[in-house]
């Protein structure tokens, strides 16, 4: 197991339920209630979020919002936390699709890097509350 | 003809004036801020009698656009110092606007003790007298009014708190279900209405002129632009984030951000969180009911609809509703991790007439001063159902608010701006909220900062998050948010309107049409700050100066977990936002 790591999930929301069906060799332990769950996980070194979400079963189309250490990573529409590499103490949060952090609530707060680039090249440069079209 | 409706607590007499010219386009925050531009003497002392105590619908407040139901009131604020608005959802504000009253100005002092009420139909306006309510439990006391005025009559009201003159009383207004639950919270206004003698506005507009249109078809365009906004938004639509989760969808967001004020904001993630969110009080009642329940409006009219309701283990409804910044303040800022013991609080907050935010606060710093152990709801439960209710000298020190309490402890974390405990945001984690903090014209407010379409706030420049220099950005939240509480749309639209450009031409139309008036997106702006342009001469002329624009100095030299920063903006950015820059 020496080329394992341990990260801290969290998982909010109707998202929660993906904690309970991850396979249990990777879980070290794991608490899953119906709003939330708290999973530590040994995943092999250099996994990504991706990798992450693969394991969780976690389908794209109910993912909200990422962080990464308590920087915000991706929001729905922006999904930029696919290939960031996770680290041995890391902890992540992922939201259901419901879940939102309007623009004035999140003005200056921590962003991770990647996504931080991606509202940089943004012709609103990330001011908007969602990145997803409105329903028909 | 629209009217104002003039109320004189010396005398016990209440008359009704014309509308002056340059009042016309104004109402909601405009309104009230203007008047008391125009009549209050800024150095009043707010519960002597020259401070004047002022309601006004918004713009559109009653009317069929969709979530206009908003009220503001203004005064001079027993808690900051400073000039107040405070707005609060409740059909009580469209009955006024029915009733084609613009505004009540109530002023004066009463020379002998009583309670008083005043009662405002179609046929004028009435006092009686209002002993027999005083002192009394609102959630026992509102039921009792309604026997006596009707079902469909509107409460405002204030608790044992106001009737003290507590700096942290609000104003109570009924819910759709006439529940005693909707406030105009912060800032102390229930002391002002105490200091008055007015214990009740009860108004009912049948038969009333309801509200006028000048030009129908653009107002129509208008609220139908604006209702598809609304409804096919993430935040805003049917089973969206507001409506399943409620405001409280933003604690787990907040919380993992590292910026949920925990423990008198002495770390930026609370462990407990999780149990007190949104989607713990979702799925909490669905496990004590047995179904889904999605949240219901505060107010008739409103369609994002985030109020929720929260139930015992019984399935019996405990309280409605636990807001992001009540599950917040008596949560996490005190170290309470259970619904239950924070929907007891709320009730309590209801019950006695006080704003849960700064109760939240008070509790903390309380906590925080040894008086009790973070996370120990029963004394919080006490301090509140005991000490504030029977006006015990603790009770007296805890009602005037977080400075006072720090103050009588001997405690340097008082986390206020201008003496207003903080809303459930860190400003050392979130730079922006901090700076909206500082210099809103309220004290610290995190209502005084939404954002509208990014082409308005490019007026008069780029706008760029990442510029090193955000008080361009932070001045058009104010601005924008300014016309918002005077168009009597709640704060919420502001989510959809960001997002979706017809919604916002729709804000416009529907005030254009009402008005008859030819309003473009820079008016938005313009009329925003004319409003700022009232409230800050009022506080510079009630002392206030670019001194009191900053966040407690504890923030500076304290690093908040996790992320372990602190308040780095410079105040010269703070000092740029209403600057001559």
């Amino acid at each position: 197991m020496s080329d394992r790591m341990t990260v801290e999930v969290w998982l909010y929301g109707p998202v929660s339920r993906y904690g309970k069906e991850i396979d249990q060799d990777l879980v070290q332990d794991r608490r899953v209630e119906a709003s939330y769950g708290q999973l530590h996980l040994r995943l092999r070194e250099g996994s990504t979020v991706t990798d992450l979400l693969e394991h969780l079963k976690l389908p794209p189309e109910e993912k909200g919002i990422t962080f990464i250490n308590g920087n915000l990573a991706a929001m729905p529409g922006v999904d930029t936390d696919r290939d960031v590499e996770l680290h041995d103490g890391d902890r992540v949060g992922i939201s259901h699709r419901r879940s939102m952090w309007p623009f004035q609530y999140r003005f200056g707060a921590s962003l991770d890097e990647t996504l931080r680039d991606s509202f940089r090249e943004r012709k609103d440069r990330g001011i908007h509350h969602a990145y997803t079209e409105p329903d028909e | 003809m629209a009217e104002i409706l003039r109320v004189n607590m010396t005398d016990r007499t209440a008359t009704f004036e014309e509308v002056p010219e340059k009042y016309q386009h104004l109402a909601g925050r405009g309104l009230t801020s203007t008047i008391l531009y125009d009549e209050v003497d800024p150095t009043c002392h707010p519960l002597g009698p020259n401070n004047k105590l002022v309601f006004a619908p918004g713009l559109l407040t009653g009317s069929v656009a969709p979530t206009t139901a908003r009220v503001s009131v203004g005064g001079k604020s027993p808690l900051t110092g400073t000039i107040k608005e405070s707005n609060a959802g409740t059909g009580w504000g469209q009955q006024l606007a029915k009733l084609g009253i613009k505004a009540v100005v109530v002023e004066g002092h009463p020379k002998e003790e009583g309670w008083w009420g005043l009662q405002v139909t179609k046929d004028g306006a009435e006092f009686f007298e209002a002993d027999e309510y005083a002192g009394r439990s609102l959630y026992e006391m509102a039921p009792s009014i309604f026997e006596r005025f009707g079902d469909r009559a509107g409460m405002m009201t204030i608790g044992v708190a106001g009737e003290k003159k507590m700096t942290m009383a609000g104003l109570c207004f009924n819910d759709r279900e006439n529940r005693p639950s909707r406030y105009s919270g912060r800032g102390g206004l229930g002391a002002v209405a105490g200091s008055k003698g007015l214990k009740f506005i009860i108004v009912d507009d049948t038969d009333g002129p309801g509200v006028e249109i000048a030009d129908k078809d653009l107002f129509d365009q208008g609220r139908k632009k604006m209702l598809n906004a609304l409804r096919s938004h993430d935040i805003t639509k049917p089973k969206g984030g507001l409506n399943t989760y409620g405001t409280a969808v933003l604690v787990n967001i907040v919380n993992e951000a590292g910026g949920y004020p925990t423990r008198n904001f002495r770390e930026g993630r609370f462990e407990k969180a999780a149990a007190t969110s949104g989607e713990a009080i979702f799925e909490g009642n669905q496990e004590r009911l047995g179904e889904e329940l999605y949240n219901h409006a505060c107010s008739p009219g409103c369609v994002i609809q985030c109020s929720n309701t929260w139930f015992d283990e019984d399935g019996e409804e405990m309280v409605s509703c636990i807001e992001y910044e009540s599950t917040w303040s008596l949560g996490a800022n005190c170290g309470i991790g259970d619904l239950d013991t924070i929907g007891k609080l709320i009730w309590l907050c209801n019950d006695l007439g006080i704003d849960t935010i700064e109760a939240g606060n008070v509790i903390g710093v309380a906590m925080d001063s040894g008086l009790a152990e973070f996370g120990d709801g029963e004394t919080a439960i006490k301090w509140l159902d005991e000490d504030i209710r029977q006006g015990t000298h603790l009770g007296h020190i805890l009602g005037q608010g977080t400075d006072f309490t720090a103050n009588a402890f001997g405690n340097e974390r008082s986390p206020t701006v201008k003496g207003q405990g903080m809303p459930a945001y860190e400003p050392r984690a979130i730079k922006g909220i901090g700076m909206t903090y500082a210099i809103s014209t309220m004290g610290a407010d995190h209502t005084s900062g939404y954002t509208i379409a990014p082409e308005i706030l490019a007026v008069g420049g780029d706008v760029d998050q990442f510029d090193v220099d955000k008080a361009e950005l932070v001045r058009a939240f104010q601005q924008t948010t300014a016309f918002i509480d005077m168009s009597g749309h709640c704060l919420f639209i502001a989510f959809a309107i960001l997002d979706i450009a017809e919604g916002f031409e729709g804000l416009v139309e529907e005030c254009n049409g009402l008005l008859g008036t030819d309003w473009t997106g820079d008016d938005v702006t313009r009329i925003g700050q004319e409003i700022l342009d009232k409230e800050l001469a009022f506080n510079r002329a009630a002392g206030f100066t670019a001194a009191d624009d900053r966040v407690p100095e504890f923030m500076r030299y304290e690093p908040l977990p996790p992320h372990d920063v602190t308040w780095d903006v410079p105040d010269e950015t703070l000092d740029a936002v209403f600057g001559e820059a």
